[in-house]
């Protein structure tokens, strides 16, 4: 029991995270091979407060979410000011997201590569779910916000979007700033879910599962990517596969799915009527 | 000490070159990132490994061996996981996906069936050294260098001088014109992914010896890659001074500054380069058409 | 609406240079406020290259954009849409996974002051606000007549109605200015005939002054006055229908000698 309860833990975590990489590519149009750098961020900043200074779970929880948006301005500013292109940008922060793990491997207060144990166990399953669900719900008021509306506008076309009065720049930036909010959080769940943390959980190949979980689940779908990423974490787990057996099947599951079905699980749709938007009756006022 | 930090930088650059012109290769025809390139040099470096171990091959034919293996294997990672993608016309980052994919697939696939372990090869070189400048440098370090030169040349001539060579450059610019000109693409492609192999086969072997043999070693390739944006991505002269710049550079901050300061130096010049100078020191426009 | 003659928008010495074409060269023309001012040339004239211009999508080499008197050169599209200028592209570029509705509520939400929080959290405020917005965004779509196809995806539109889409999707900005690439390009007769309606309809009902390019020489002859005649990215003549339809050097660069514009 206490099995399956902790591969729903780590499915719900992971599900946060790719929430927020959801909105960022799915969404925006962006591509990122470094938001594991994020989730982080996340999850040392969290650990550091509660382990050394006995800082309330939450309100680490919080700035370690606020610290991995912080950190995402140093390469959102930069590169999306450049207006790289896709591929170039997806690789630069890939760049970054190394850097940053080499940068944590080599700090005293993260005990370098060795990882940082004994954090405390304060993840819970209520408290995942509340945070899932408090985020899915942030998630979907945001993309039908102002400034949601305008992520799609870029994704479906940049120049159109600006024509309509959207900030390229600046909207670009914010849906990096929010999807590093969310891996920032997920990350602050995972280490206090799983005690302990190391720089390597947080590498270029955990930053491909990600994307390959949002790639999977559907460009523009919350729902595909939340359910491919519970698949991708829970399927191995129950089947107790080896890792390495695992990420076999995750490169060979990238290929084919760019291969065979790139629109992923279900792009650009919803599983439920619950993202449906209700439209005005016509004919109601005239003009 | 100077110049013997010189020497070390210019021998790894070398080796950093021969990896960064299969980037570049493959990026000037098909314009994506090919991460699987890394995989490649990884699959290049076994094939040498297992030449050199169980038939006790000599070094000229377990380095024709490895080119010859890794050039297949390229051309097959083409043929599986690229080629419908390229005729559909995918985005390219759909491109660098799918390659990314088979850099993860083939490194687990090593890493689940060899295993973990690190191989060494044996000595071809044994720790000959030679003096240059008053300070003494390995022989294969050397070697390497000159290796590198020597094989970037001739693929420069190759691609100017022959017909082949002609269309590949064709290829670079305007690839449905090229196939209307009646240029087989297919074959085109193919040849392009045989040479980018090649050379990923004479990088694995060097890297090798050099740094031992394991599933994970063509990560190296982040820095080859970096050395290719350095250069200027599609550009051959630029993979080779990127390659060297970066070697050296690299060499220096960790001898001079900090070890660990090195690798945050490389990722902070990548990020740099791709803001400021996305077409590097020598590469070609490659705006994406608005 | 009355055609003024206070000059709406205006452009001095305009030049673009793309790696020494000189797709613009130092092109100067008025737009008086009120008017249905057309820009005809023939292919690769730089009057596309013109529009994009004006609305910040390239950097002018040299030239001034001037709008309401205000010196616009160089602003970022979205700054110039905020002063007023909207347009359509002549390869249509709508938003097109999205709904019809979802094509024009983008530009209006983009016009509103919203507080982010309170778009985060769905507050009865921000819930309100969407709600006016697609009830507005709905309007707009019956204006062009387009209420049938609100919740229809925007690349599943027949052709014809989507440039119509792109038309209120601009007019969404609540522009002074619209700017319309070639918005008969691909229509049979009977439809442009329509749109040259809708053209001078959407100039009463939204008080828009209207800067047109197109090659369906009726549609420009019936509903453009002054007509600008761009050649090789200069101005080659600029006058009403029948100035410029009797106007020798406009008849030879354009149809080449010995023919007629009709």
């Amino acid at each position: 029991m206490d099995y399956i309860l902790s591969i729903v833990v780590l499915a719900c975590i992971n599900m946060i995270a790719v929430l927020g990489l959801s909105i960022f590519t799915g969404f925006t149009g962006l591509f990122s091979l470094g938001h594991a750098a994020f989730v982080g961020v996340g999850a040392y900043t969290s650990a550091i407060l509660t382990y050394y200074y006995s800082i309330p779970f939450p309100l680490a929880l919080a700035a370690g979410a606020a610290a991995a948006g912080a950190v995402s301005l140093v390469i959102g500013i930069p590169t999306l000011r450049a207006k790289l292109r896709s591929d170039y940008f997806a690789i630069a922060i890939l760049g970054f997201g190394e850097a940053l793990r080499v940068i944590l491997e080599n700090l005293d207060i993260t005990n370098g590569a060795r990882g940082l144990p004994g954090i405390d166990s304060f993840t819970t399953l209520p408290v995942v779910l509340l945070c899932l669900a408090v985020g899915i719900l942030v998630a979907r008021n945001f993309l039908r916000s102002r400034w949601g509306v305008a992520c799609i506008a870029i994704r479906e076309d940049p120049i159109a979007a600006e024509m309509a009065g959207v900030r390229l720049f600046q909207t670009r930036l914010l849906s990096l700033v929010v999807s590093a909010v969310y891996c920032g959080l997920s990350g602050g769940l995972l280490a206090h879910f799983l005690s302990f943390i190391q720089p390597v959980m947080f590498t270029l190949l955990q930053s491909t599962q990600l994307l390959a979980a949002v790639i999977a689940g559907g460009m523009g779908s919350i729902t595909g990517p939340l359910i491919a990423s519970f698949v991708f974490i829970a399927l191995p787990e129950a089947l107790r596969v080896a890792q390495m057996w695992r990420l076999v099947a995750y490169g060979l599951l990238l290929v084919l799915i760019m291969v065979y079905r790139p629109q992923g699980l279900m792009g650009y749709s919803e599983l439920s009527s619950l993202w449906r938007r209700k439209v005005p009756e016509p004919g109601r006022r005239q003009l | 000490m100077f110049l013997q930090t010189l020497i070390t930088g210019l021998s790894i650059g070398g080796i950093y070159a021969l990896m960064a012109v299969g980037y570049s290769l493959v990026f000037s025809v098909l314009n994506f990132s090919n991460f699987a390139h890394g995989a490649v040099i990884m699959l290049g470096a076994y094939v040498g490994l297992a030449l050199a171990t169980k038939l006790d091959f000599g070094f000229g034919l377990v380095l024709a061996g490895s080119v010859a293996g890794a050039g297949i294997i390229a051309v097959l990672n083409e043929k599986l996981a690229y080629s419908s993608l390229r005729r559909r016309k995918a985005p390219s980052l759909y491109l660098m996906i799918s390659a990314m994919g088979c850099a993860v697939f083939l490194e687990n696939l090593v890493y689940a069936t060899i295993g973990s372990r690190f191989y060494a090869f044996p000595e071809f070189f044994g720790r000959q050294v030679v003096t240059i400048f008053g300070s003494s440098v390995s022989l294969l370090d050397v070697g390497a260098f000159l290796f590198a030169l020597i094989a970037i040349l001739g693929l420069h001539l190759f691609i100017n001088r022959t017909r082949t060579g002609t269309a590949i450059r064709a290829g670079v610019c305007d690839m449905t014109m090229c196939s209307l000109m009646g240029v087989d693409l297919n074959r085109l492609i193919a040849i392009v992914f045989l040479l980018a192999g090649a050379f990923a086969g004479v990088a694995g072997v060097f890297l090798g010896i050099k740094y031992l043999v394991y599933p994970t070693m063509g990560w190296v390739t982040n820095k080859a890659y970096i050395a290719a944006v350095i250069g200027g991505l599609g550009s051959l002269p630029g993979a080779l001074a990127g390659g060297l710049i970066l070697g050296v550079v690299e060499t220096f901050v960790s001898t001079y500054i900090s070890s660990v300061l090195r690798d945050v130096f490389s990722f902070t010049l990548l990020i740099a380069f791709l803001v400021w100078r996305p077409n590097g020191l020598m590469g070609i426009d490659s705006e994406e058409k608005v | 609406m009355n055609v003024s003659t206070e000059k709406l928008f205006s452009a001095r010495g305009l030049t673009k240079h793309f790696d020494g074409i000189r797709a613009v060269d130092s092109f100067s023309f008025d737009v008086a406020e009120g008017s249905i001012t057309g820009i005809i040339g023939p292919n690769g004239a730089g009057k596309t290259t013109v529009f994009n211009v004006v609305t910040g999508i390239y950097r002018p080499t040299s030239g001034k954009v001037l709008f309401r008197s205000e010196n616009i050169t160089g602003l970022r599209p979205d700054r110039v849409v905020r002063k007023g200028i909207a347009r359509t592209f002549q390869n249509i570029r709508l938003f097109n996974r999205r709904t019809c509705l979802d094509n024009v509520i983008t530009p209006l939400f983009q016009r509103e002051r919203c507080s982010f929080t309170g778009s985060l959290l769905g507050t009865p405020g921000a819930r309100r606000l969407e709600r006016d917005l697609y009830e507005r965004a709905f309007e707009l779509l019956r204006a062009l007549g387009l209420e049938r196809f609100a919740s229809m995806q925007a690349n599943n539109l027949p052709y014809g109605l989507q440039r119509k889409l792109e038309i209120a999707r601009a007019l969404a900005t609540e522009p002074s200015l619209l700017l319309l690439d070639e918005p008969a390009a691909g229509m049979n007769p009977g439809e442009t005939r329509g749109l040259a309606n809708l053209i001078a309809e959407v100039r009463e009902k939204f008080r828009v002054t209207i800067l047109l390019i197109e090659h369906h020489m009726d549609l420009v002859m019936n509903i453009c006055s002054p007509i600008v005649v761009m050649n090789f990215g200069t101005l080659l003549a600029r006058g009403t229908p029948d100035e410029v339809r009797s106007n020798p050097d406009v008849v030879a660069a354009y149809l080449g000698k010995g023919k007629d514009l009709r």
